[in-house]
């Protein structure tokens, strides 16, 4: 494709301190993922692809020197603190395997959390509005109060894909989204993430399974911290 | 916005702000009463030594010092003084009214022969007095004792029917006094006529003008005859009360005024030898109160001439020893010491050094022809100090003590520091993955620091002042909380058995599903109650249990005064803590990128 991809890993390189050994995760992995595609990066455990999806999203940086992110064909990793904080909170929507939602917010704060920290973006009415549309789209219209702790895990899931939304990111990063849930819920988390795609949204998602993998419309093998086409 | 919703949450949905709110007031409070009873403990000796002795002391052993009242005018006189006081000590033996035998108790006292009016302008001689006026009930033994002492007198006016009703009156108001509150006041008014009510209310002054409980005290005289004030540990009969207040036994049935005692003090010649006894029978016209446990439960003051004229140091004539049909001279009156006063802001080693001038001066203005002369300066039996010399081993091992309290203090704040520290390192390490959760969604670092800033902020605040709340209400109460371990209640032993019981079975209801936490809960809260029960007991067993022995410490009370100054830094103190504890945790979490901060576990 010709077109510039919306976010972009240039070899990518990143090292892990384990006590006092160093254990390369990342050789040097470059990726490129355009806008409106559904991407999956496809690798056995320990392969590297959520230290991959954590250095697209921000979260992690890569090694001194290790190559770079770009958003938009902006450098992710030289911008300032607050820049990167944005880019987190704004322009990127992160799904984990274990939801990360906070214990002590409902679902409903836990959904209106990133919008609350954009601060000006949204009136304060409309980001609630955004909140509750989600996740009544996502059929948790009923659960706005519950703690996550009375939730299912796949309620949880989809909760967090609701905050990973509320902002209206560029890309959704999904790590490992059904890692952690049965196939009957993982499927129904798979069919609400193709549902987001169809709309045009821009999705990255990590999986070791080979059939998940194929939801996607481009998939990217990882083996060994390598791209392997 | 979203740090103050995070902050409430955390705050509302958790037992650990309860606890760390618990611990810091625990703390502080821990630090409010023992800085304070130190502080007053200290303030104490301080002001306990001031007011009983001025500032300087001149005092010359046995023999006394003679003239001593030319020294006085010649102090008085010059504008660095305030008063001097002349004092005649000495010990004696003094008889009391108790017990109701024959046999009476004596007590060994610390005689003070002094003359009221400059002693009173030297010390606190006038606010120590411990009987402002009678109450109820010794106002009615002072009637009852009036109209014993004076039956013949009231038989003569009354007719036979009369008497009879008054006998009756009277009698059984005696025999009920001693336990209940009767009105015998009001019961004798009506039943006399006003003239012979008169009569009996002139039997002694005190009845008509209680006031005059007073000024008897002040003046040591009542109708003209010497009297005794003394001590208030003096005597058997007071009885400390929780609240500090001091209560006579017997419904007021032992309150010295109104009753009589024998001082017997020994004489010592010019060589040291021993003179027979000299006794004297004094009315006690009040008692006083130093606050200062060694003094209470030993002094007495009688006035200067009583002491004077027992100690053989009253103005007498020399007679010729070969001649003793002639007479040489006068041997004037002494005293043993006087205490002097400086005015308000001069420290007490400058005025000492005045007395020391003037002194020398007095000395020199004496005719030189004289035949008794006050010590010379050289002599080692002379001295002249300030009360903080004169009282050394008073005060000594006292300040040796507020050492060793400072020592202690600073460990204790280290520890409270300490606590408060780790309390908030916990709650923030326990947090790590919810600050990896915030950062992930684009919280900044300072975003998240001003959560838990927030949030160890609201402890501190809360849990200082509820902390200042309770040192103070501790403080306050100590001297009641104290005499209630002496003698703690059996209701609260009974009621710590019964919640021992209570918890007893609910663990072992919780305990049969097999549940660890309830059973370690229960059987924690079981041995506590029942603990705490048996101590109980135990205390009670043992006859009550005294941390602050008077007799030990000096004061007769614990310092029950809140030391504002160090209360409030303790407070700032506490929440500066609970401000760093957060801090650097937090500061430290915000650091960490996002992804090691999600993989806290």
């Amino acid at each position: 494709m010709s077109e510039l991809p919306i976010l972009e890993g240039i070899n990518l390189k990143k090292t892990y301190q384990l006590a006092r050994v160093e254990v390369p995760v990342l050789h040097g992995a470059s990726i490129q993922i355009h806008s409106g595609q559904w991407t999956t990066i496809l690798g056995s455990s320990g392969s590297g692809k959520s230290t991959l999806l954590h250095l697209l999203g921000g979260l992690d940086r890569p090694d001194e020197g290790g190559g770079d992110v770009l958003f938009q064909g902006n450098s992710v990793w030289s911008q300032t603190n607050r820049q990167i904080n944005r880019y987190r909170n704004n322009d990127i929507g992160f799904v984990f395997q274990f939801y990360h939602l906070l214990p002590e917010l409902s679902i409903f704060e836990n959904t209106l959390l990133p919008s609350m920290l954009a601060g000006s973006k949204y009136a304060k009415a409309e980001n609630k509005t955004r909140a509750t549309m989600l996740l009544e789209q996502f059929g948790l219209g009923h659960r706005l109060s519950h703690r996550p702790r009375e939730l299912s895990g796949g309620e949880r899931q989809r909760a967090a894909i609701a905050r990973a939304l509320v902002n209206e990111p560029a890309v959704l990063l999904a790590d490992e989204p059904t890692g952690n849930l049965d196939e009957e819920t993982g499927g129904e988390i798979l069919d609400v993430l193709s549902e987001l795609h169809d709309t045009g949204l821009t999705v990255v998602m990590v999986t070791h399974n080979n059939d998940i993998a194929k939801r996607g419309n481009v998939v990217v093998n990882l083996r060994g911290g390598n791209i392997v086409e | 916005m979203y740090q103050t919703l995070l902050t409430t949450r955390y705050l509302t949905s958790r037992v650990i702000p309860l606890i760390a709110v618990a611990a810091v007031a625990l703390c502080v409070a821990l630090v409010i009463v023992v800085v304070s009873v130190m502080t007053g403990f200290l303030d104490m000796v301080q002001s306990a030594g001031r007011t009983l002795m001025g500032d300087v002391i001149v005092s010359y052993g046995i023999s006394g010092i003679p003239h001593y009242k030319e020294l006085q005018k010649q102090l008085e006189s010059d504008p660095n003084i305030l008063g001097a006081t002349p004092i005649v000590d000495g010990w004696g033996l003094l008889r009391m009214p108790y017990p109701d035998a024959k046999a009476k108790q004596s007590e060994t006292v610390q005689v003070w022969g002094i003359e009221p009016e400059s002693f009173a302008r030297v010390t606190d001689f006038d606010s120590s007095l411990q009987w402002k006026a009678p109450t109820n009930n010794q106002r009615d033994w002072l009637l009852l004792d009036a109209i014993k002492n004076n039956a013949d007198e009231l038989r003569t006016g009354m007719n036979d029917d009369q008497w009879n009703a008054f006998v009756e009156t009277v009698n059984n108001a005696s025999s009920t006094l001693n336990f209940a509150e009767v009105n015998l006041w009001d019961d004798i008014e009506t039943s006399v006529s006003k003239e012979q009510w008169n009569a009996i209310l002139s039997l002694d002054v005190r009845l008509a003008q209680p006031e005059l409980l007073l000024e008897q005290g002040l003046a040591l005289e009542r109708n003209g005859k010497p009297g005794i004030v003394s001590g208030l540990h003096v005597s058997d009969g007071n009885e400390r009360q929780r609240d500090g207040t001091y209560k006579v036994i017997r419904n007021d049935y032992w309150w010295l005024p109104r009753f009589e005692g024998t001082l017997t003090m020994l004489p010592v010649d010019s060589q040291g030898g021993i003179i027979e006894p000299e006794s004297i029978i004094m009315p006690f016209v009040n008692e006083f109160q130093s606050g200062v446990f060694m003094i209470d439960e030993s002094r007495i003051f009688v006035p200067i001439a009583t002491a004077q004229s027992l100690l053989h140091l009253d103005e007498a004539e020399i007679i010729d020893v070969d001649n003793p049909t002639e007479v040489k001279g006068v041997d004037p009156a002494r005293a043993t010491s006087l205490l002097i006063r400086g005015v308000e802001g001069i420290p007490v080693e400058q005025l000492r050094e005045v007395v020391r001038t003037i002194y020398d001066s007095f000395r020199a203005s004496l005719p030189t022809d004289s035949i008794v002369m006050p010590p010379p300066r050289s002599d080692p039996g002379l001295s002249i100090n300030t009360w903080e010399e004169q009282q050394r081993s008073f005060t000594g091992p006292v300040e040796k003590e507020r050492e060793l309290m400072r020592t202690l203090f600073s460990i204790v704040y280290f520890v409270v520091a300490a606590l408060i520290l780790s309390i908030f390192w916990s709650i923030v390490f326990e947090k790590t993955r919810d600050i990896g959760i915030l950062r992930s969604i684009g919280a900044s670092r300072a975003g998240i620091v001003w959560i838990f800033l927030q949030y160890s902020l609201v402890i501190g605040v809360v849990g200082s002042l509820l902390g200042l709340l309770l040192g103070w209400g501790i403080t306050k109460n100590i001297n009641a909380i104290h005499a209630s371990m002496g003698n703690p209640p059996l209701a609260i032993a009974i009621s710590a058995f019964v919640l021992a019981g209570i918890v007893g079975v609910y663990t072992f209801m919780k305990g049969r599903r097999g549940l660890m936490l309830p059973i370690v809960l229960g059987s924690i809260g079981l041995v506590s109650f029942a603990g705490i029960g048996a101590l109980i007991l135990f205390i009670r067993q043992i006859g009550g249990l005294v941390i602050w022995d008077a007799s030990v410490y000096y004061f007769a009370i614990i310092p029950n005064s809140v030391d504002w100054p160090s209360a409030l830094s303790t407070v700032g103190g506490a929440i500066l803590f609970c401000a760093l504890g957060a801090l650097i945790p937090s500061a430290k979490a915000a650091d960490t990128d996002p992804v090691k901060a999600l993989r806290h576990e």
